[in-house]
């Protein structure tokens, strides 16, 4: 059992969640809609899909995107996050991180594999696991 | 040969002869054997297939690939692209920037127009001298040089600047 505690603006918020949509790979799936908004913390055990706003903090188990033309001022920790949208907050990924050609991310990024399309828009501190502790053999 | 040219050990020329268009655009090349240990300014393109210690700033765009390994600040006036085998670990300061997966990354990104005062004064010095060349400033009642061949009385003058 996941624990949520999100204050959703919108009823429509968590309805995949019950569609066949839900159970992709095994693992559920949170969609919000282009005009749902969610203020507040979000625990969720599966993978999470924003459209339209978010705000707050969100700590995913799975994979967290963020569509084009959201907007998410919010601090993610998730598997693999893909941004399409705007992205203002700390990034905590545990695998890979990836920004697609408009996304625009302000915030610090702690992550392990990166990938960043031209286009794409990146303001903060990145940090890779495997580069500080890479002893530099040449 | 350009006058910047700081304490590269490898014997290599980083210039590749073959464009010699000097002044539209250059492409610089630090191959996989070379290094290079200080600060490079480079008026147009870098690619870095070596191993770099120190500041690397182009006016064009760096490229990090090919095993290349950067440790340093990078400005990149245009892009920074760091390869699925590049290394990069130093503040970026870029408008462009393409990361591949595979990269290795660590450090501060800024990105945005080249407007901000960076540490560097040596890049800032043309940020748009905007000079008007001054329009019509004066509306001058053109009077027309219609060559006057008849005399007139002794009248006051009168010209045809006279409009409403």
């Amino acid at each position: 059992m996941d624990v949520q505690e999100a204050v959703a603006e919108s009823t429509s918020v968590a309805s995949a969640d019950d569609n066949g949509d839900a159970k992709r790979d095994g693992q559920r799936k949170f969609t919000m809609g282009p005009n749902d908004s969610l203020e507040g913390k979000l625990v969720y055990d599966g993978h999470v899909h924003i459209d339209g706003h978010a705000e707050g903090e969100f700590r995913v188990t799975g994979n967290l995107d963020v569509a084009s033309g959201a907007t998410a001022r919010i601090s993610i920790e998730a598997a693999n996050v893909t941004v399409k949208g705007i992205v203002e907050g700390a990034v905590n990924v545990k695998d890979k991180l990836t920004l697609g050609k408009n996304a625009r991310l302000s915030g610090d990024i702690v992550v392990r594999r990166l990938q960043i399309e031209d286009g794409a828009s990146l303001n903060g501190h990145v940090r890779m696991g495997d580069i500080e502790q890479h002893p530099s053999g040449g | 040969m350009s006058s910047t040219r700081p304490a590269a050990r490898a014997g290599t020329s980083t210039t590749p002869p073959g464009n010699g268009s000097d002044g539209a655009h250059r492409s610089v090349v630090l191959g996989p054997r070379d290094r290079l240990v200080g600060q490079l300014y480079i008026e147009g393109d870098l690619r870095v297939a070596g191993t770099v210690e120190g500041g690397l700033e182009v006016t064009g765009s760096v490229e990090i690939d090919g095993g290349g390994k950067v440790t340093g600040p990078v400005t990149a006036r245009d892009r920074l692209v760091v390869g699925r085998d590049g290394s990069l670990r130093g503040d970026v300061r870029v408008a462009r920037l393409v990361v591949q997966d595979g990269a290795r990354f660590s450090g501060n990104v800024s990105m945005g127009k080249f407007v901000e005062a960076p540490p560097k004064p040596v890049e800032v010095v043309e940020s748009e001298p905007v000079k008007a060349p001054e329009p019509v400033a004066e509306l001058k009642p053109v009077t027309a040089p219609e060559p006057v061949k008849v005399k007139p009385p002794a009248r006051p003058q009168q010209t045809r600047g006279k409009r409403r």
